[in-house]
């Protein structure tokens, strides 16, 4: 064969696509048709996994131009990594646009769910610990770690600053696993409670409603405190309280339907086909990818078992007992986690409705997840001196 | 304990109190916040 190239140049050139192909290649294909089909025939998170797909395939393809990185010829999906992901611009973008769909009046009206969000967020940390002990370093664990954030954009925008040559695999995890939600959070549930905790009912009082102007001066509130406390986190909880305030003005319909829409779908397009441009053979078919993998999974039993396990404490000090299992809604998969918990609930009990605590804990979890993620951001640099 | 572990287990000891004490001013400004500024009869009504 390398005659017949020397003899014929142009041979190299035409045939460079077979002569490339290794076995990583097609196993890449395989990986690349099961997020196709994940997000197709079982719509687990059809928006992010059919873009991530095919951008797999599309960097799996022996020279691939579209994941070129030849001064002059740089692929498109190369040039959307430099300029939405290594600068983080695209998890930001995204924040702006969730902070448009959220609602937080739930979370004005009992903030006390702000704690099992809080509680939720330990599983970052357990992970973090147990990536260390498996060999990975402080940066890298620390990032995989905020998988646990249940928070696809705050694992990029963590990914991008500090573990880079595991953005891939991180995002893929992070939004693999919050489809994966209805799956990974009932078994645990149910191992860390009793039939009769989870019977427990809990009551619809007559709630005050929330004025316009306090909704108008959370966002600013939140902004100006987390800001304070970590000033790193600014860009983040920002970004997210932007999109937000954009809503709750009232005087900028059009930004904010342009933000929950327009912005929204096409960053998410552009943000998945980028991030499957990341994911060639070379770098996803490594023994530390399928450990990372692993890890994204414990990082969301740790989070379930964090909030049902916080909830139960309380309950040990409250007159008015709490449903243990809202406290697994405190992770940041919005609203696929209050949705499941509250089935559950109905399951157990087919006249018990808990769904208006399980989504004001669980919109509480975008704020607390944004809130671990710009400690995590702080720490990282300040630690790992 | 190696570095990169005691360093992970630093972070959960300085983080996790550091979110509690957060969000615990979160709850208090949020509870004041609502307080402050009541919804009035018509956004009641709504």
């Amino acid at each position: 064969m390398e005659s017949l190239l020397l003899q014929y140049p142009w041979l190299d050139e035409l045939l460079m696509g077979f002569i490339g192909l290794t076995w990583k290649h097609v196993v890449m294909w395989a990986i690349s048709a099961l997020l196709i089909y994940l997000a197709v025939k079982r719509d687990y998170e059809p928006n992010l996994l059919l873009p991530i797909g095919f951008g797999a395939l599309l960097a799996n393809i022996p020279s691939s131009s579209a994941i070129s990185q030849v001064v002059g010829e740089e692929g498109f999906l190369w040039v959307l990594y430099k300029g939405g992901i290594a600068n983080e611009l695209f998890p930001i973008l995204i924040f702006i646009a969730i902070g448009a769909m959220c609602d937080f009046t739930p979370l004005i009206r009992r903030p006390i769910v702000m704690l099992f969000a809080a509680a939720a967020q330990v599983g970052i940390f357990g992970t973090a610990i147990l990536a260390t002990l498996m060999g990975f370093s402080f940066e890298h664990a620390a990032s995989i770690g905020i998988i646990g954030a249940a928070d696809g954009p705050t694992t990029i925008y963590v990914a991008s600053r500090f573990a880079q040559e595991l953005l891939g695999p991180l995002s893929v995890a992070a939004y693999s696993y919050m489809s994966l939600v209805p799956i990974i959070q009932p078994p645990v549930i149910k191992a860390l409670t009793t039939e009769s905790e989870r019977k427990i009912k809990m009551g619809y009082s007559e709630e005050d409603a929330v004025s316009k102007t306090t909704q108008f001066l959370f966002p600013l509130m939140i902004v100006l405190i987390a800001g304070i406390v970590a000033p790193i986190s600014v860009a983040l909880i920002g970004s997210l309280m932007f999109g937000n305030i954009l809503k709750v003005s009232g005087v900028v319909e059009n930004l904010s339907n342009a933000a929950q829409n327009e912005l929204s779908n096409l960053v998410t397009l552009l943000l998945g086909i980028t991030i499957g441009g990341t994911m060639s053979g070379e770098n996803f078919l490594t023994v530390q990818v399928a450990m990372i993998m692993g890890l994204g999974a414990v990082a969301f039993v740790f989070d379930t078992a964090g909030g049902v396990l916080f909830a139960k404490l309380l309950n040990l000090f409250r007159t008015e007992k709490i449903n243990p299992m809202i406290g697994a809604c405190g992770i940041s998969a919005f609203p696929m986690s209050g949705r499941v918990i509250a089935k559950m609930a109905l399951k157990e009990d087919p006249s018990n409705f808990i769904i208006q605590h399980a989504i004001g804990v669980n919109v509480a979890g975008q704020v607390a997840s944004v809130v671990a993620g710009g400690l995590v951001l702080a720490l990282i640099p300040a630690l790992a001196k | 304990m190696d570095g990169a572990v005691l360093k992970s287990v630093t972070m959960m000891a300085i983080a996790l109190p550091t979110m509690f004490i957060v969000i615990g001013v979160f709850m208090l400004a949020t509870t004041l916040l609502h307080k402050a500024f009541p919804a009035s009869d018509d956004e009641e009504e709504e």
